[in-house]
């Protein structure tokens, strides 16, 4: 996953160099912040044990 | 007869807004410091990976995503206005990239902090200056989170301004940008050397999980 998510990085800054439409730039940025808030929500496995 | 208010800013998405002379080149040159900043933060967690033996968790990583996301906001608003492109649209898309990316790493430094803030408890890899890294990776958060809201302020008066192509600054500008993508390569490279064929990221690595399973350990 993280693989992937990485390989997404580099394919947007690549796309962002090249001046691909604003869309796809702007749509793949969306997937690379839910795959990375996903995978956070997939490595928070247990809960705090503080009282705030 | 009705006092006519006459409003002389320029209109929200204007491509004839008023941009260039000194804040035009100071938003310009401070997205890429933005950049180069990261690539720094990037590069010092590689030394502390390779030259002291420090492989980063899955926090570590994640946060680094927060950076990448971020800087590719600045990116954007970058090439855009290398191209004459940029407009107070486009820039505020940019910034609002930068800003979530931002957002997204400090919740994940927030968490490892949270971990480790008990007394007595050491916290995760060696402290530099005295504090931890993903405590130094919220204080560069909060930093472009300020950044941010100030550029926003000086909108539309300070739209970045694009040095003439070929001149000796725009190389330089073309020179941050390919440091940019050289990392995040760089990056895709140690990933895979971390991870291997896991699906994700071990909790506590403490070597290479590609070469521990093509050798076999």
């Amino acid at each position: 996953m993280d693989i992937l998510i990485m390989i997404l990085l580099l394919v947007i800054a690549l796309l962002v160099w090249r001046g691909a439409h604003r869309g796809v730039i702007i749509g793949l940025w969306v997937v690379g912040v839910v795959a990375m808030i996903g995978l956070f929500r997939f490595h928070v496995t247990s809960v705090l044990d503080l009282s705030f | 007869m009705a006092d006519v208010v006459v409003d002389s800013s320029p209109a929200v998405d204007d491509v004839t807004a008023p941009r260039g002379g000194i804040w035009g080149l100071l938003t310009f040159w401070g997205l890429h410091a933005w950049v180069l900043a990261y690539c720094g933060v990037v590069l010092s967690a590689f030394y502390i990976q390779f030259a002291m033996g420090e492989f980063p968790c899955p926090l570590c990583m994640l946060q680094r995503y927060g950076m990448f996301l971020s800087s590719l906001g600045a990116l954007f608003v970058i090439m855009q206005a290398r191209r004459g492109e940029l407009t107070t649209a486009r820039y505020a898309q940019g910034l609002g990239m930068g800003l979530i990316g931002v957002l997204a790493g400090a919740s994940v430094s927030v968490r490892q902090i949270l971990l480790h803030i008990k007394p007595g408890d050491e916290g995760y890899g060696d402290p530099v200056l005295g504090i931890h890294l993903y405590t130094w990776a919220f204080i560069t958060f909060a930093v472009v989170m300020i950044y941010v809201g100030v550029m926003l302020m000086l909108m539309p008066r300070g739209i970045p301004h694009a040095p003439a192509a070929g001149s000796p600054l725009h190389k330089l500008s073309t020179a941050v940008i390919w440091l940019f993508i050289g990392v995040i390569a760089a990056n895709v490279i140690a990933i895979i050397f971390l991870e291997g064929f896991a699906p994700v990221l071990p909790d506590d690595p403490a070597s290479y999980n590609l070469i521990d399973q093509l050798t076999g350990r």
